[in-house]
């Protein structure tokens, strides 16, 4: 059994990821580990299940080593049995609800019966979510049954929530990146997009499946200025498929079709900053799940949030709760166009999306106003990572 | 043991050594489809008070204690009085009955099981369903027959359900006492 000889320090956290959906859940846990070694000099090991879909968002990954450290952060193949001794620190956080393995909650409990030693934190750090319920749940404890106490931890947009994921000095990089049209004009070349010109409307797409992408492309073909969407391969090619005249298996990043006025641009992967900086990039973004959510909130540009499907259309009650919260401050006549739009796209109504974005064209400034005072405002004077460890310290 | 979701207010569950009865569930949604269970929870033995917040599946120590078959006979404040077959009477805190307390009504026919701990009645688990009627809520605005629309209705008692949009006034509705959802007409 290799031991984990960098984990052995006493004030270190541990983060535990099972992935799920590709890049939502890893990529949020990802953001934070790096956050809380760059910012705060926390030791972090961060425990994966699966290499593999991790090495998407950080290609420097090496899918078959145990054990490998970036930007500070040490980064372990979390089989079940661990086949890593595991020496717990100062923090435990089960990230989303995911089961620790039984050798990490028998430690706690260990440490936790032994009065001369001092028990880790154990925290469930849970999904992102705008309703009124998480104010009251946030930070709460749960006595677990081998006597310990685990810690809900809330992610949210309310000062009562454990905040957002997001980088001390992510908005001035932004600021700096969007002041001069030449990055977004190096970036798209240096990801082999070619043909897009600065003055372009460019779309990101980062969708789950939905008819409503099939009429939106539909509409952009036909628009009287040239549109560039740019899509990874990946879930939202399976909704466009007819468009293609290849499968989606045989498309290679770079390749562009180009139909009517619309250039479909196939996205090379790329990692998170690269990501950023995409959105960062473009006119509009539609994204989808947790991270790139935020990611698309940050960038300070109008967007399509794709939720993740739940059973009985419960995502569209989460759904509305962000809507309320993001359209508080704006024009009615904006808010009605920006929320119609984003339901319709999560609901696959075709003729309302198509309908909804024609209007949404003629409220495009105002709402890019909106967009750029957005992230301040949902910020609510810290971030995820500086309230967590506030309430690491408080608890 | 009992998950999470399975918990309802009445129930009397063991943490870190001591009873605690359950005086409140909220249920909600997380991430692809995982419950949260909030509980509002009185310690038996120090007459304390916590929220604690759990998975649905976690499971949790519900101690069975001494029940009875009882219905509801009166409110004495702060006490609701209830009575067995044998015309014994129990009195239980009104605080101990937390959300139950909703459903309770003059005259309702509702057997309920009160529990005791060390001999005194602690607390009172109603029927998983019961039915009331809607004195008061908005007339159907749009002629939804779905059941996805919804709208606050006030039942007898004064409680708020959340019924489906089809819900009229003087109706009777069905609801889940453990989550206090609307869950059918009858």
């Amino acid at each position: 059994m290799p031991t984990n000889s960098s984990c052995l320090t006493q004030h270190h956290w541990d983060i535990f990821c099972t992935v799920v959906d590709n890049y939502g859940d890893i990529g949020v846990t990802w953001r934070l580990a790096k956050q809380l070694v760059a910012e705060y000099n926390i030791p972090i090991n961060l425990w994966v299940d699966d290499l593999l879909s991790f090495s998407h968002i950080l290609p420097k990954l090496d899918i078959n080593k145990a054990q490998q450290s970036f930007f500070g952060v040490n980064i372990f193949q979390w089989n079940n049995p661990l086949d890593i001794e595991f020496k717990s620190g100062e923090v435990v956080i089960e990230a989303f609800a995911c089961e620790l393995p039984s050798q990490v909650k028998g430690q706690i409990e260990q440490l936790h019966h032994h009065s001369d030693t001092h028990a880790p934190t154990w925290l469930n750090l849970e999904y992102l979510s705008a309703e009124d319920w998480v104010d009251g749940c946030h930070g709460l404890p749960s006595s677990q049954p081998n006597g310990v106490t685990k810690w809900f931890y809330f992610p949210g947009f309310s000062a009562k929530t454990g905040g957002l994921i997001c980088e001390r000095d992510l908005f001035n990089q932004r600021d700096e990146w969007q002041a001069d049209p030449k990055h977004k004009l190096a970036l798209f070349k240096q990801l082999g997009l070619q043909g897009i010109n600065a003055q372009d409307t460019v779309i990101s797409v980062f969708s789950y499946e939905t008819e409503a992408l099939t009429a939106l492309c539909h509409l952009w073909q036909a628009s009287p200025t040239p549109v560039h969407a740019l899509i990874p391969k990946g879930r939202s090619l399976n909704s466009i498929q007819s468009l293609l005249p290849c499968a989606i298996e045989d498309l290679i990043p770079g390749q562009q079709f180009i139909i009517g006025s619309l250039t479909l641009h196939i996205l090379p992967m790329t990692d998170q900053n690269g990501f950023d900086r995409l959105l960062w990039s473009c006119d509009f973004n539609i994204v989808r799940g947790e991270d790139s959510f935020l990611r698309a909130q940050w960038a300070a540009k109008p967007f399509i949030w794709h939720i993740y499907p739940q059973e009985d259309d419960y995502h569209l009650v989460k759904l509305q709760a962000f809507i309320q919260i993001y359209c508080d401050n704006l024009a009615p006549e904006i808010a009605t166009t920006w929320s119609e739009v984003n339901l319709a796209f999560n609901q696959g109504n075709t003729n309302a999306v198509v309908m909804h974005w024609q209007h949404l064209l003629s409220v495009n400034l105002p709402l890019m106003q909106h967009a750029i005072k957005w992230p301040i405002n949902a910020l609510n004077d810290a971030d995820l990572a500086s309230r967590l460890v506030q309430f690491v310290n408080n608890s | 043991m009992k998950t999470a979701h399975e918990i309802r207010p009445g129930n009397v569950i063991m943490l870190d050594g001591s009873p605690w009865v359950v005086q409140k569930t909220e249920t909600t949604r997380s991430g692809r489809n995982a419950a949260i269970v909030k509980l509002k929870l009185k310690n038996v033995l120090l007459d304390s008070g916590t929220e604690q917040t759990f998975k649905g599946e976690d499971k949790l120590d519900d101690i069975i204690l001494e029940r009875l078959d009882c219905t509801y006979s009166y409110f004495a404040d702060p006490m609701y009085v209830f009575m067995d077959s044998e015309y014994n009477q129990y009195d239980v805190e009104a605080d101990n009955l937390g959300d139950a307390a909703t459903y309770i009504i003059d005259g309702m026919e509702d057997m309920c099981q009160v529990t005791f701990y060390e001999g005194k009645a602690i607390s009172v688990e109603l029927p998983v369903h019961i039915v009331r009627e809607v004195i008061y809520t908005e007339p159907s605005a749009r002629g939804d027959t779905s059941g996805k629309v919804m709208k606050p209705a006030t039942i007898t008692g004064g409680g708020t359900v959340t019924v489906a949009d089809f819900v009229k006034v003087g109706d009777k509705i069905e609801i889940d006492t453990r989550t206090g959802e609307f869950k059918k007409r009858v």
